[in-house]
């Protein structure tokens, strides 16, 4: 058993593709998704028309941040066709008697950062109107970075070792080399522990640097313990080991991993929380349940955001431990397609 | 020895071994004949046992394949070079060697043997996917005799290897023989049938014939491997 988790962690470190794309991808990836969902500092344009809003208004709204254009009254007629032609505005505001109507171009970003700054102004004028709003967790300042970054840690740590894994064990297959090592005196689950075992190690250095890097370099905040996002993201890696063995058995080569891609992973990115489980209809949300990134993606929000230590864990810990289990079990029943000893 | 009964082996409807017995004895090099596709490699692997044949029985020494512990005097070379490209040499053996639950001493001493036997020393450090066919076939070679298995299975071991080498590794398999390892070894170059014991012309899926080959060549009118092989086809053939 040792000399195959040897064997596999030698192999990998002389793969130098593979070393890459654990331990330096996700670091980039972060990067990347940092900065794509980090705090924009985007000014919206909002179109008033000239002269009809009460002057204390439109000095309390160029005082938010925005930009404010003033338009003729015929901008008004047909708001929506203004907006479709002119891209660079992004709302249109107009105040009668007796309502405030406010037209956006989409439900985007950039339209609730205009609405943002329209309430504002509202408020500024009228305190009655203000709103104050505060958070149970996190607070207003939160980028959808901060939010968000917890799914990502998921994905990582099932993704990159679950690719990594299954392509190693396909060619191990295809290769030959399977049969070779299974003509020596080794035990089935010698072979599965032995693997899990190597793999371990690239997920122990995967996760350290990861949880390192959003933490400290990208500023990524934590509530609760860093320790025990370590614990879950290595024990995600160890289901996605267990995972890519058993998609190994399914697959002939390495193509046919990356064709499995549609029904392996991308189902479990979105229950990974990108969308609200409890939005999604016909309680298909329940879905959660038979998918591994869930218990690992849930938990770490737990620690992340709500600051939760092992009693706030330790269902989702069971439930990637019984992952395991069941796994490890399938892959000896699997293996004896293999060699019946 | 090597008992094999009544041997029948299907992959789907297709039908590769039918019915093959043959007793290989002990201390002998037995070369198994034939064409491409007749069914050699796979014969190879239901006597050791990584697949199980439909219908019979393989026995080495007494005991029913497959069986673990059996596994420690076995020595398979695969037809296929199956090592890893990412390892060195010296580390694909330290693999395998390890595997056989050699001793580390035991291990680096045998080491430095195989790797000269197949003149592969000068290149121990490099990486597989950095060698040639024919050197990545030494390999191969060399960890499977590595463990110093009782009996040996050689899946055309010298395809790619020139003639100086290929006399090298035939002595040292005589050398094994005498020392008491049964090997069998599949081929397809006639020659090399010279340097065995017994032969089994295989076809089809067939054992058609098999016996020492002296007796094998005296049949023959030209003393040539390759009539005893014409010979053989068209008996099949006929029989058809
Ligand atoms: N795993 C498998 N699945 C399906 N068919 C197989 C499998 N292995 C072998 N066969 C078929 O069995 C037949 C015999 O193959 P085998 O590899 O034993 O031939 P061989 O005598 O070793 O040929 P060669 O000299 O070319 O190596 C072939 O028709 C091959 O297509
Ligand atoms: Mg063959």
């Amino acid at each position: 058993m040792m000399d195959l988790a040897k064997r596999v962690i030698k192999q990998t470190v002389n793969d130098k593709r593979s070393i890459m794309m654990i331990l330096v991808a996700p670091l980039l990836i972060l990067t990347l998704v940092y900065f794509l969902l980090g705090d924009s500092n985007y000014k919206p344009t909002v179109g008033i028309e000239k002269g009809s809003l009460p002057e204390p208004l439109v000095t309390a709204m160029e005082e938010q941040h925005m930009h404010i254009k003033k338009l003729p009254s015929e901008a008004f007629d047909e708001p929506e066709s203004y907006l479709k032609k002119h891209e660079a505005v992004d709302a249109l505001f107009e105040m009668n008697d007796s309502s405030v109507s406010i037209t956006l171009v989409e439900s985007s970003t950039k339209g609730a950062k205009a609405m943002t700054a329209i309430q504002d102004a509202l408020a500024d004028v009228n305190p009655a109107a203000k709103m104050n709003i505060s958070y149970v967790y996190g607070d207003a300042d939160q980028t959808l970075f901060d939010s968000l970054g917890y799914v990502f840690l998921a994905l990582f740590s099932f993704f990159l070792i679950f690719i990594i894994s299954g392509m190693a064990l396909v060619r191990e297959r295809s290769g030959g080399t399977l049969e070779r090592l299974l003509m020596t005196p080794i035990k089935r689950s010698e072979v599965i522990l032995g693997y899990t075992l190597g793999y371990s190690v690239f997920a122990v250095v995967q996760a350290i640097l990861i949880v390192l890097y959003a933490v400290y370099v990208l500023d990524l905040s934590s509530a609760g313990h860093i320790g025990w996002i370590f614990v879950m993201m290595v024990l995600l890696a160890i289901v996605a080991v267990s995972f890519g063995a058993m998609i190994s058995v399914f697959a002939r080569s390495e193509l046919q991993v990356v064709q499995l891609i549609p029904f392996t992973i991308i189902p479990q990115v979105f229950f990974s929380g990108l969308i609200p489980l409890d939005l999604i209809p016909y309680h298909l949300g329940n879905l959660c349940y038979i998918m591994p990134i869930y218990y690992g993606a849930a938990a770490i929000k737990g620690i992340m955001v709500y600051g939760d230590g092992f009693a706030g864990i330790w269902m989702y810990l069971a439930g990637l431990l019984g992952f395991v289990l069941i796994l490890f079990l399938i892959n000896m029943q699997a293996m004896k397609k293999f060699r019946r000893l | 020895m090597i008992e094999v009964e009544n041997l029948y082996k299907k992959f789907g409807k297709h039908p590769v071994i039918q019915g093959i017995s043959m007793t290989i004895p002990p201390s002998e090099i037995c070369c198994l004949l034939g064409p491409s596709g007749s069914g050699k490699t796979t014969l190879i692997r239901l006597m050791i046992g990584v697949i199980v044949g439909d219908e019979g029985t393989v026995k080495i020494d007494d005991v029913n394949m497959p069986n673990l512990s059996m596994l420690g005097d076995i020595g398979f070379m695969p037809q296929n070079d199956a090592l890893y490209d990412d390892l060195s040499a010296e580390d694909n053996l330290r693999f395998f060697g390890g595997l056989q639950q050699m001793k580390k001493a035991a291990l680096e001493a045998r080491m430095n043997d195989v790797l000269a036997l197949v003149d592969l020393t000068a290149h121990r450090k490099k990486m597989v996917r950095d060698f040639s066919g024919g050197m990545k076939k030494r390999l191969s070679l060399a960890a499977s005799i590595l463990h110093s298995p009782k009996i040996l299975f050689l899946d055309e071991p010298t395809v790619g290897i020139d003639p100086v080498l290929k006399r090298t590794i035939w002595n040292q398999f005589q050398e094994l023989k005498h020392a008491g390892t049964t090997i069998i070894v599949s081929t397809h170059v006639m020659d090399e049938v010279t340097e065995c014991d017994k032969a089994a012309l295989i076809y089809n899926g067939r054992l058609i014939a098999y016996d020492a080959v002296t007796a094998l060549l005296a049949e023959t009118t030209s003393g040539k491997v390759e009539e005893l092989f014409i010979m053989a086809s068209e008996k099949e053939g006929a029989r058809l």
